[in-house]
């Protein structure tokens, strides 16, 4: 086995298990943590797969901004543990699970046997080009101009609704 | 090569006057809001202004125009212009007018205080999304123009924060769609995964090359539909929206139920047409679905356009609030349109057309004048509208026509959209689809004709007497007029939506 | 050199807990977090793929889901501090959300 190889099933495992936690966790603070421990871990496969900068805008802008903002509500409301999932036999329960398990099991199967041999290739010698902030800020403001600018509505429109629905009093 | 790109896309701005008028008036109503913030009129007045610019430029820009902001090979554009994007534009700037106008005398708005000025910061993003979404043809600049519309109708749905059942709405209406949002975003990345590219065209293209394995596409395609389904209330995704339009400002209600359906048929008909068709044939109504020919793409939709107009029907005759059942019955509405979508060829789309054009009128005719009377009266419940046509006998009129026109019955408007559409349907042999349709309008009779019902035909001792105004006597008069004038003069709304079903490239 | 096809799999895998989250949960805060997991399945499916091609475009998609992530966590945190103000309660359940 690889480094590469390692790595990979390193990562997977915590990917997977923080996943999983987080969605069974009933203190939503440790499920903020799992989430955090998640990205880091997706942050790693970035690297693994040659694009740096969304590898370092995983860590800044999910873990770091985020996930902040998660945890400061959690405080601000002070919530205390959630009283679900206590009852074991909870109809929808069992049925959203069968139906997300049968879901992964349909990708899986998908994945392994329909496409046997397209999906085999490995990564692209370009990839690393392709990754770099030098490439990346290159069609971001060429290509992709129009859509940053409508980015840029979609985040003044985020911050007029944090203040329209958060703000404590009409005056 | 890199002063080629910028000097296209500087030469495309030209082109993209519209949406820049958009953007100017969002500025100026949030920078004005910050200083005028007690005068009642001057927001309005200012969003109205940048409508009705941005309409005049819109009819001043070219027909037809395409691979706007491209940049060389890989990319041949994000945005095109072309009479199916004109049609929808005006259609989604006249629903916002009159939005505008109903916020002037609606109660719940007024009394909003000091927030009103971020009301109409947030309608004027809401359009500027709408917008970008009829006429983008890049996954990308769809996904992120999706999202506007999303988040400022978020917004907007609990708007009335101090009310509980708004934030509620708003709550249910965020969790369902950024749910929606990222199933869609699922469809996109497998989408570009199969192709390598974002760009509808350059997707149609490779798709039809090369041989690719038909499963993925498939659920690239479902995920896809389902966002927008999301968006148009279909059947398996409408859960939200009895609650949202209940929940909502009754303006919002009513502006989501024309304008972002509207947004979203023209985004559905536009990728779906331009990912999907096989250039190569001959035969236009064979050439719809060819790409995903091993999948009966038409018969899927139809079943679930059956769904959706079941579904939206009976739930509608159980209702008690008449803004719960105007819900339903735009989820019928929804799936009425659909069934034009199975057809997929200039008939089906054009029949479509009609239908929204008309749609416009009386879905805000009938909310509007429930916001007249629920003002009044405080409430939206059908057993208080009981003798209510003779206490206030143009709104009782009015709202009779209203909904005789919804259901379809001669000499109204709401007869001549179902007429094309069902027409469409017969030509291209989906008889039994029309049947369906024509008898799910019967039974939309019932519970229409129950609050008509209601108003005349029962004595009641409640005290009520309106005083109408200047203002909202025109807005009603604007509404009812088209409703029944185009029931017997439909012919230049026909010729509008014959020149408008030509899509760029087709 | 690891095969596109297990990054896949491992996406759809996070897509689906993500999802399986989202229905089961009845938290708002939660149900926001299976949301985000769901995004950032999808940003691992498009960058793979973006790598795979040496296409940068993807990964340009990336940053904007991350654009948009982070807006639509706001609104929705927003809203749930609003209806919190107003009835005390984040759970979905009291909300009904599936009341028809």
């Amino acid at each position: 086995m690889t480094l590469e190889q390692i790595t990979f099933i390193i990562l997977a495992l915590i990917g997977l298990t923080s996943a999983l936690m987080l969605i069974i966790q009933k203190n939503p603070v440790y499920s903020v943590l799992l989430l955090i421990l998640h990205f880091f871990a997706l942050a790693g496969f970035y690297l693994l797969l040659n694009a740096q900068f969304i590898a370092v805008l995983q860590i800044l802008v999910y873990a770091g901004a985020i996930m902040v903002l998660f945890v400061f509500v959690i405080m601000l409301l002070n919530l205390s543990n959630e009283e679900a999932l206590k009852d074991p036999f909870n109809l929808r329960k069992i049925i959203a699970s069968i139906f997300g398990v049968v879901l992964i099991l349909q990708f899986g199967v998908f994945f392994f046997i329909k496409a046997k041999d397209d999906l085999n290739v490995t990564i692209s010698p370009n990839s690393i080009e392709a990754g770099s902030i030098k490439k990346i800020s290159e069609v971001l403001f060429s290509t992709y101009l129009i859509p940053f600018e409508v980015t840029s509505f979609i985040l003044l429109v985020g911050i007029i609704a944090a203040i329209v629905l958060a703000k404590r009093k009409f005056e | 090569m890199e002063n080629n790109s910028i000097q296209n896309i500087l030469e495309s701005l030209n082109y993209f006057t519209p949406e820049l008028a958009l953007m100017l008036t969002f500025f100026v109503l949030l920078l004005v809001d910050l200083f005028f913030r007690k005068s009642k009129y001057l927001l309005p007045a200012i969003s109205l202004v940048g409508f009705i610019v941005s309409g005049y430029l819109l009819v001043y820009t070219p027909d037809v125009k395409g691979f706007l902001f491209s940049t060389g090979m890989t990319n041949i554009g994000l945005y095109v212009i072309d009479p199916f994007s004109f049609f929808f534009k005006i259609l989604i700037l006249l629903a916002m007018i009159y939005t505008i106008l109903f916020s002037l005398s609606s109660k719940e708005i007024n009394e909003a205080g000091g927030n009103r000025g971020e009301y109409y910061v947030l309608l004027s993003s809401f359009a500027l999304g709408m917008f970008l979404l009829t006429s983008t043809i890049d996954l990308l600049l769809m996904y992120l123009s999706f999202e506007l519309v999303s988040l400022s109708s978020y917004i907007l749905a609990g708007f009335t924060r101090n009310v509980k059942r708004s934030a509620e709405a708003s709550l249910k209406y965020i969790i369902f769609g950024a749910v929606a949002s990222g199933a869609m975003l699922y469809g996109i990345s497998i989408l570009y995964g199969l192709t390598g590219t974002t760009n509808l065209y350059l997707i149609n293209f490779y798709l039809s090359n090369q041989n690719i394995e038909s499963l993925p596409l498939v659920i690239a395609g479902l995920l896809i539909i389902g966002g927008i389904g999301f968006k148009i209330s279909m059947a398996p995704f409408h859960f939200w929206t009895p609650d949202v339009y209940e929940g909502a400002p009754i303006t919002i209600t009513a502006v989501l139920s024309v304008a972002s359906k509207a947004a979203g048929f023209a985004l559905l008909i536009r990728s779906l047409k331009i990912m999907f068709i096989d250039y190569t044939a001959t035969n236009l109504q064979s050439s719809a679905w060819a790409i995903l020919s091993q999948f009966k793409w038409n018969e899927l939709i139809a079943g679930l356009a059956v769904l959706t107009m079941t579904l939206g029907n009976l739930a509608a005759l159980w209702q008690s609030n008449l803004k719960r059942m105007l819900a339903y019955s735009s989820i019928a509405h929804a799936g009425y349109m659909l069934t034009g979508f199975v057809i997929l060829d200039n008939q089906g789309i054009m029949a479509i057309l009609i239908y929204f054009f008309i749609y416009l009128f009386m879905n805000l005719g009938a909310f509007f004048v429930v916001m007249l009377i629920a003002d009044k009266l405080g409430s939206e419940e059908m057993e208080d509208y009981t003798g209510l046509g003779y206490k206030a006998p143009f709104l009782g009129v009015s709202l009779t026509i209203f909904l005789i026109s919804l259901t379809g019955i001669p000499p109204t408007a709401g007869f001549v959209a179902k007429l094309y559409l069902f027409g469409a349907l017969i030509k291209a042999k989906w008889i039994w689809l029309a049947v369906i349709g024509v008898l799910n309008s019967v039974i939309s009779l019932y519970y229409y004709l129950k609050v008509v019902k209601n108003m005349f035909l029962r004595e009641s001792e409640i005290e009520y007497s309106h005083n109408l105004g200047h203002g909202n006597l025109l807005i009603t008069l604007s509404l009812l007029i088209p409703t029944l004038l185009f029931g017997i003069y439909f012919k230049p709304i026909i010729e509008f939506a014959e020149q408008s079903v030509r899509i760029f490239g087709f | 050199m690891i095969p596109l096809k297990y990054y896949l799999i491992l996406s759809a895998a996070f897509f689906s807990i993500g999802i399986i989250g989202v229905l089961t949960r009845r938290n708002a805060i939660i149900i926001f977090m299976c949301i985000e997991l769901m995004l950032n399945a999808v940003n691992l499916t498009l960058v793979s793929f973006s790598s795979f091609f040496g296409d940068s475009s993807g990964q340009i998609f990336v940053f904007f889901v991350m654009a948009v992530a982070a807006a639509e966590a706001a609104v929705g945190l927003a809203i749930i501090i609003a209806l919190f103000r107003n009835k005390l309660t984040i759970n979905v359940d009291e909300v009904n959300i599936f009341k028809w």
